[in-house]
């Protein structure tokens, strides 16, 4: 009779070897990337226009606005960002290109928690989504207990909050407290284009545009939602852990 | 091609034939009313809903509800005595990865009375989509729950099509059925992941979130997104699958298919989790008839009822549907149903990529429009039937209502958990497949 570990060794080895290896592409669909102009930033003024929610300048893609819908794609942008999309700053946002993201002087603010850190999802308003691929980072293919990274069942046990959706009036409150109830050194990341801009629903009313002005937030991840891949790059940046801290290419 | 077995009826059913039938829901805004009569094979839904004046009841007539401030989701009963008190949990739980809350009151180990509670997580999608292109709204309404994007662009797409009452190409229909197909594996496979979660199955639970793993890759790879978003609306990447395209896709799935056959046996076998399962949270037929019950939660209850069987539109009308049922109605039941409907929806998409080519060409009209501007959508989502009313000018949206899955069920949910232990909470809770996000909006 066949049986679990039977089924289990017959799957052979599914984790992926990231970060010590690069993303293979079956691990980010073509959305899991930023959009960047093809042909350089001059070309962005003609592409402005075929945005919904206005992530496109003259000047650069705001990827914390961007909706990963793929309308800009007729106008010259083709998902060729890095899978490492994740900045410390709102602004470095902005600048990112082809290359790696621009990483801060200051040291990642858990460096000194060593190679564990406890998560905690927080959920304030977000599709579903993005929850789900939080989650996703404990199936087989990404694992992240391997890396150190466990899910905790409490604020109060955990060094990050992982916040995921466009903050509601109702949910201010309780996000609040639940950053007051880590014990710290504690940070918090911002998953997905909800909680840094608002994203699809940036202008909505009522709504609260933007996490930071709820709880300082130490990384944003943008996406809609992020890859599991980038939203784990994006936790390895508070403990300088991930792939450019790595050296990786 | 089929008989439709559901109408739609312009004024208040009172008085008339319907009011012999449950009445099984009234949005927010009272709009529309749905009537369901599953012993005569109908549903019937009018296009103002009686106020409680009118017969309608009060515990579904929400009319003056705010769905942005938290508001009760089922009714509660009263109950009091000595020791006993009501514990909320939520919003914020682990246990439940969405903003929403649970009212419970208790004596300690039993649920007296269990109320959900919702409109924590409203993003105003309802209010935001008013006076924009149906497919700028579309944007908003893919993320009315991203796990069912693809039902809900389907619906919506359908009554916008059906309000402005324009032809539809029938390649779009078999494109919108691939992707709800493909959604609706995730999603049940997803629901088993996270019973196998609550009952401490490791193994089980890595093979399963695995396989949902590889559910969200095929989506990645043949439409652009893990989670579909954009691959149904105009110029959309789905459009674009060729031969060869299909072929591989033929191919993925069919290992995907031997895949879950394997795992399923084994949750079959498996004593423990089994025993875990069965007899919670039980609903009986005529809760599920009367509460508005809908999808798997209402065919584990013997009523066999599937809207992609009722509305005989593309790709349906044409394909060999299989509609399991089951009459346990406890979470035993619910996951059976969900297996089950895993293996059709295999084999629905077996029917239409082998078909594709001869099948999905041609266009058909849209349903027509209920009112001047105004179409109903109406769709099989994971978690049950799914309606959306909308009302179009002009190409942009003047008015959207719609009843969710989601909705419908938390009403049997409450019922079900009355006298349960805690510790059954969520077996309970993941058998439905609820999301806050849609029930919100
Ligand atoms: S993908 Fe969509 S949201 Fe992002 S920049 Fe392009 S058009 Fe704007
Ligand atoms: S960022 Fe996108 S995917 Fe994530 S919650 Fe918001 S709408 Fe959903």
């Amino acid at each position: 009779m066949p049986s679990w570990i039977q089924q289990s060794a017959s799957r052979g080895i599914l984790t992926s070897r990231y970060p010590k290896d690069a993303a293979a592409d079956e691990e980010v669909s073509p959305t899991g990337r930023p959009p960047l102009p093809v042909a350089g930033v001059a070309s962005l003024p003609a592409a402005r226009d075929s945005c919904p929610v206005g992530a496109i300048s003259d000047t650069a893609v705001d990827q914390g606005k961007c909706i990963r819908c793929a309308r800009c794609v007729a106008a010259g942008l083709t998902f060729t960002g890095p899978v490492e999309a994740a900045t410390r700053s709102r602004d470095d946002l902005l600048r990112i290109s082809s290359g790696p993201v621009p990483s801060p002087a200051a040291p990642p603010p858990l460096a000194r928690l060593g190679r564990s850190l406890h998560l905690f999802l927080v959920d304030v308003g977000s599709c579903n989504a993005c929850n789900l691929e939080v989650l996703a980072l404990a199936n087989p293919y990404y694992d992240v207990q391997r890396l150190g990274l466990f899910f905790t069942n409490s604020p109060r046990h955990a060094d990050v909050l992982l916040v995921v959706g466009v903050p509601t009036p109702e949910m201010a409150e309780p996000l609040r407290r639940a950053y007051e109830a880590l014990p710290g050194p504690k940070a918090v990341v911002a998953v997905g284009a909800c909680p840094i801009s608002g994203g699809a629903f940036a202008g909505a009313p009522g709504l609260v545009p933007g996490l930071a002005e709820i709880v300082p937030v130490d990384v944003f991840v943008p996406g809609c939602p992020p890859s599991p891949t980038a939203i784990l790059d994006a936790i390895l940046k508070l403990n300088g852990r991930d792939r450019a801290a790595r050296g990786g290419p | 091609m089929r008989r439709p077995s559901w109408r739609v009826e312009p004024s208040p059913a009172v008085g008339g034939e319907a009011t012999a039938r449950a009445l099984a829901y009234v949005p927010d805004d009272g709009r529309f009313a749905l009537y369901n009569d599953y012993a005569a094979g109908v549903s019937v839904l009018t296009l103002t809903a009686p106020s409680p004046d009118e017969g309608g009841p009060a515990a579904l007539w929400r009319a003056d509800t705010d769905r942005t401030r938290p508001h009760a989701l089922a009714p509660a009963t009263e109950v009091d005595g000595y020791g006993i008190f009501t514990f909320p949990y939520g919003p914020i739980s682990m246990g439940v990865p969405e903003a929403g809350r649970f009212d419970v009151r208790t004596y300690g180990e039993r649920v007296l009375n269990l109320v959900p509670v919702g409109g924590f997580k409203s993003r105003r999608i309802r209010e935001t989509v008013v006076g924009r292109p149906v497919a700028d709204a579309a944007l908003l309404v893919e993320r009315m729950a991203g796990n069912f994007s693809a039902s809900h662009v389907a619906a919506f797409l359908e009554a916008a099509e059906s309000a402005s009452a324009t032809e539809v190409p029938t390649a779009e229909r078999w494109v919108r059925g691939l992707a709800q197909e493909l959604q609706r594996i995730y999603n049940h496979v997803h629901v088993i992941a996270r019973v196998a979660e609550a009952a401490s199955q490791n193994v089980g639970l890595a093979q399963t979130h695995a396989l949902a793993e590889e559910v969200l890759r095929v989506q990645g790879a043949f439409f652009g997104h893990r989670w579909l978003f954009g691959a149904l609306l105009p110029g959309g990447p789905a459009r674009r699958l060729d031969a060869a395209d299909r072929h591989r896709l033929a191919e993925r799935l069919g290992h995907l298919a031997e895949e879950f056959e394997r795992l399923w046996l084994l949750f079959l076998e498996s004593r423990t989790f089994i025993d875990r399962i069965q007899g919670t949270c039980p609903v009986s037929r005529a809760e599920a008839v009367g509460g508005g019950a809908v999808g798997p939660t209402l065919r584990a209850s013997g009523v066999a009822w599937d809207d992609r069987l009722r509305i005989p539109v593309a790709p349906y009308n044409d394909l060999f549907v299989p509609l399991p049922h089951e009459t346990g109605g406890d979470a035993l039941a619910r996951l059976i149903i969900r297996a089950e409907e895993v293996r059709a929806s295999f084999l629905i998409l077996e029917q239409m990529l082998d078909r594709w080519a001869t099948a999905s060409t041609g266009a058909e009209p849209a349903g027509s429009p209920v009112a001047p501007g105004r179409g109903i959508g109406r769709v099989e989502a994971p978690s049950g039937d799914l309606v959306y009313d909308v009302r179009v000018t002009a190409g942009k949206v003047d008015a959207l209502q719609l009843r969710t899955p989601s909705r419908a069920n938390w009403t049997v949910f409450a019922a079900g958990m009355r006298d349960a232990v805690f510790t059954d909470f969520h077996f309970a809770f993941e058998s439905f497949g609820f999301v806050f996000a849609e029930t919100d909006g």
